[in-house]
């Protein structure tokens, strides 16, 4: 091959091509033409010939630290990791308005009021995690489910859930006791400090409940304010509290924006005992709501594995309905 | 449910490549710990974006694309083009050369190629190693390194011709073509 010569240059491509096997017939005419003539370029095809079978043998032979097995390994535990972690999501509407829920491998993991439009908010994108990926079937179920429970034809959520978003210890423990709060009953925020073992706690028990990760599914809805109010729920939405209280057959009355549950209407027990009673049982109603749990109906107190009180008699004189 | 069976089919998606990613990036980096972390990172990206990669994607040309663009942010990021490349001549030798095929490879030879390879420009030699040493067409290659095709063969074409020249006066060439 001569590099001054043109008709060398511009042959060299389809040279490569033929001695990497690769030419089409037509640049290997050419090719077979130019070297019949061209003793330069003959003894450069033999060249790029033989730099093909190096590197023939090159790509066959063992390479140093080819060893997969550490990688490999490494790999699956990663894996495996990611797979825990990652969440499917499914946003559909309900009678609460549009809902989010995702789920990982571990159960599910988040549920979120959404407003009825819009991009999902900043703190909603921090809790899905950045594998999130939306799943719809795999949310189907539970969102059947989730629409059921709120429209009263069931009455729990006997859901796996992976509590790994929560914020701390405090607000695990927080969100366990509100967990063990029975359908239809309420407490107050003191209440849950309380039972955690941190009457102090109030605020930092009402702060744990504001971030619950699983609204609905951990009945944050159930616990109220030591007045009987309501208080908040989901930022300013303390309207969904009422209707997801009502639907237990917690009755509210409206108050200044705001509801509120009247103990007098509600079947109360002291927290820790087996028994339920009309509130003017004993000294009930002195009592603050920290130590107590209402029950809206005697059915709900009941299905809770709750016995009428033997002295004030619920199941004789019930209160009016 | 769809995702179960989206990750089932990623264990054999993982089964079959990640052997050759792994070489792939071995080539490239020529450290075997980079390659072990890269080809790690290469296939939780790759488990990420699986399900939505079309059916019927070309699985194995998509690997070596996540894998180059690794590959090149690793280089860019480290700034350890150099060091690579100066290491690349050592440590990718094999430590048993195949000679079954009755190929005489005469050692001084061999190293001015590896060493010739290391010292490509960056696309040049990325190219080269996914044409050469894992054969993939020139599509594949251009997909990865996004550029045509055209300019995937012309990348595989520079380097060979790099290459030979880096040969000169060391081939044991005379002899092959002459027997």
């Amino acid at each position: 091959m001569s590099p001054q010569h043109p008709l060398c240059r511009a042959i060299e491509p389809d040279l490569l091509s033929v001695a990497a096997g690769e030419a089409e017939t037509a640049a290997a005419g050419r090719v077979e033409a130019h070297v019949a003539t061209c003793g330069l370029c003959r003894e450069e095809l033999a060249n790029y010939r033989a730099l093909e079978g190096m590197m023939d043998t090159l790509r066959r032979a063992p390479l140093r630290d080819d060893d997969a097995t550490l990688a490999r390994a490494q790999l699956a535990s990663r894996l495996s990791d990611l797979r825990s972690r990652l969440v499917g999501f499914g946003i559909f509407p309900s009678p609460l308005g549009r809902i989010l829920i995702g789920r990982s491998e571990q159960g599910v993991a988040l549920v979120q009021y959404l407003p009825a439009d819009g991009a999902l908010s900043a703190h909603v994108r921090r809790l899905l995690g950045e594998d999130a990926v939306e799943d719809l079937p795999a949310t189907e179920g539970l969102r059947a489910e989730l629409v059921d429970y709120l429209e009263g034809r069931r009455a729990r959520l006997d859901w796996p859930l992976d509590l790994r978003r929560m914020r701390s210890d405090f607000q695990r423990r927080v969100l366990e006791a509100t967990a063990a709060l029975p359908y239809g009953a309420v407490t107050s925020y003191a209440g849950i400090a309380a039972r955690i073992g941190a009457p102090a706690a109030v605020r930092p028990v009402a702060q744990a409940l504001r971030w619950n990760p699983l609204p609905i599914v951990i009945p944050c809805h159930r616990v109220i304010g030591g007045s009987g109010a309501l208080i908040g729920y989901a930022g300013r939405r303390v309207e969904l509290k009422q209707r997801l209280l009502a639907v237990e057959g917690v009755k509210t009355v409206a108050a200044r924006n705001d509801f509120k549950v009247d103990r007098e209407a509600m079947y109360t027990m002291v927290t820790g005992d087996r028994e339920y009673c009309v509130p003017t049982c004993g000294s009930l109603l002195s009592k603050p709501l920290s130590e107590l749990t209402l029950f809206g109906t005697r059915d709900r107190a009941e299905a809770a594995g709750f016995a009428p009180c033997t002295s004030c008699r619920p199941d004789l004189h019930p209160l009016p309905a | 449910m769809g995702r179960v069976m989206a990750e089932d089919a990623f264990e054999a998606v993982v089964g079959a490549h990640h052997a050759e990613i792994r070489r792939y990036l071995l080539r490239i980096t020529a450290r075997g710990s980079d390659a072990d972390d890269l080809s790690q990172e290469t296939f939780l990206r790759a488990f990420r974006a699986y399900r939505a990669l079309p059916p019927g994607s070309n699985v194995r040309a998509w690997l070596f694309t996540i894998a180059t663009n690794l590959g090149r942010n690793h280089f860019r990021a480290q700034g350890r083009r150099r060091r690579a490349y100066a290491a690349a001549a050592m440590e990718m030798r094999p430590d048993a050369p195949d000679r079954a095929d009755g190929h005489v490879m005469v050692e001084e030879a061999r190293d001015r190629l590896e060493r010739a390879v290391g010292e490509l420009p960056g696309k040049q030699r990325l190219a080269f190693i996914m044409r050469k040493m894992h054969e993939l067409e020139y599509a594949e290659i251009g997909a990865s390194l996004s550029c045509s095709e055209e300019s995937a063969r012309a990348h595989v074409f520079q380097a060979l011709r790099k290459v030979r020249r880096s040969l000169d006066g060391h081939l044991p060439l005379e002899m092959e073509s002459r027997s």
